[in-house]
């Protein structure tokens, strides 16, 4: 141990004890992040394509079947594409330039994947919003990532939640685009003709549910030309 | 040698029962609210609060003949934080799923007040060897608070234990209701309350 005439409480050793703690606990946790940063990022990559088969329902409920299975269904069924302002696909990447994903059997479109992104009440929710073919009918709904509250607002990633979304539409009788929403409470209690355009909200998390039916409704509208290109059929296969 | 034996089943008795920390030192109250409403994450968290207490606890041991008195919270701080950060960092790379539902709490532990209480209390004073005991024992005591206060909130308010649903739908159809208090912070208010009654009045009629 410790030398007799070792003084913790002198000044120069309280620096050299400081500086040594930091030294040391910096290494360790740089080495740890950086160490462990590709695996990381593999697992987010995963938890994303696996996120988007969830949205178009070739993943059921909450399960997560193993690598390969997620991979080959993801290669097989999902194409990403790039649209511009307008809708129409492009080749290039920039920056005003729109992502959406296909989801297809046999070259046949099934219907399309819009990623959502937006704040929630802790910190930002990112998901996948999904639509048939018909460009109005939402199919399935899934959450990447979000920062809510365990049990209250982080409902919102599991099975129960998101397979509400199932058959609603964005657009009302007229045919006017109106987006879909979380209900404060059950949908049925809503009024008759908005009961298509809801979701059951969660029990103690109103604010998640606001700020998701706004987060959705703006990245609906910013992607209405890909509905509306669908609404008039004229995406059915993909392209080779 | 047998001297040594009981003093380390004293520690551990300590720890997990007569001076439990949640429920004896009322410590760790706020994660005990949080992290309740399911038993899964109830029990992760226990895992990575107790080998997070054991081993900065035993880090701190080590070094404190050298921890100078006017920086040892500070010093402690960094010792539980670093750990936390890598036990987070672990977690992420090999546990991915557990660790996107423990989302925030792990970060938390650093400001578990068990971690800096046991490294307050306990490892400045005792040998490492004694302290990572002392940690485990802490985090058992809390595990077992955590656990019971999950089970409880999770089988009234959900109906279900580890996600399992466990009443059969006849019961809901006799009209039956989950209890939604137990889902929010109040209910578990009240069951760490009934907990603590319990547990107080139990030590109490053993003396």
């Amino acid at each position: 141990m410790s030398e007799k005439n070792y003084d913790k409480n002198s000044k120069k050793n309280v620096i050299q004890f400081a500086l040594m703690l930091s030294v040391i606990c910096s290494l360790l946790i740089t080495g740890a992040a950086s160490g462990l940063k590709d695996l990381q990022q593999e697992n987010i990559k995963l938890d994303k394509k696996a996120n988007i088969l969830k949205a178009a329902n070739l993943i059921k409920g909450n399960q997560k079947p193993p690598k390969d299975e997620l991979l080959r269904l993801y290669q097989n069924h999902i194409k990403e594409v790039i649209v511009n302002q307008e809708g129409k696909p492009v080749e290039i990447q920039t920056d005003d330039v729109l992502n959406l994903y296909y989801y297809h059997t046999n070259n046949s479109i099934d219907g399309y994947i819009l990623p959502i992104s937006t704040k929630g009440l802790w910190g930002k929710i990112q998901g996948y919003l999904a639509f048939e073919n018909d460009g109005q009918t939402v199919s399935g709904f899934s959450v990447f990532s979000h920062s809510e509250t365990p049990g209250l607002g982080g409902e919102i990633e599991n099975a129960w939640f998101r397979k509400n979304f199932k058959g609603k539409r964005i657009l009302n009788s007229q045919n006017k685009f109106v987006s879909v929403g979380i209900a404060k409470g059950k949908v049925k209690n809503l009024p008759k003709n908005l009961q298509e355009h809801y979701v059951d909200g969660i029990s103690g998390a109103t604010l998640t549910g606001k700020y998701l039916s706004e987060g959705i409704k703006s990245t609906l509208t910013k992607y209405e030309p890909v509905s509306i290109s669908f609404r008039q059929k004229k995406l059915k296969a993909l392209e080779q | 040698m047998a001297n040594e034996t009981t003093q380390y089943k004293d520690i551990l008795l300590k720890g997990i029962w007569s001076e439990n920390p949640v429920a004896y030192q009322v410590l760790g109250i706020c994660s005990a609210l949080a992290v309740t409403v399911k038993m899964s994450t109830a029990i992760v968290m226990s895992l990575a609060l107790t080998l997070v207490t054991a081993f900065s606890s035993m880090i701190i041991s080590s070094m404190r003949n050298k921890i100078p008195s006017n920086i040892r919270i500070i010093a402690e701080l960094a010792v539980i934080a670093s750990m936390v950060i890598v036990t987070d960092e672990i977690l992420k790379a090999f546990f991915y799923d557990i660790s996107k539902q423990l989302s925030i709490f792990v970060g938390l532990i650093i400001t578990n007040c068990i971690v800096l209480g046991r490294a307050e209390a306990f490892a400045l004073a005792n040998n490492p060897l004694k302290s990572f005991v002392d940690g485990i024992a802490n985090g058992l005591g809390y595990s077992l608070v955590l656990i019971s206060v999950a089970f409880i909130r999770e089988l009234l308010g959900a109906g279900a234990c580890l996600g399992y649903s466990i009443f059969p739908n006849a019961v809901y159809d006799a009209g039956y209701q989950n209890m939604g208090l137990m889902l929010l912070a109040p209910g578990a208010f009240f069951i760490i309350g009934l907990l603590v009654w319990l547990k107080n009045s139990l030590s109490e009629s053993n003396k």
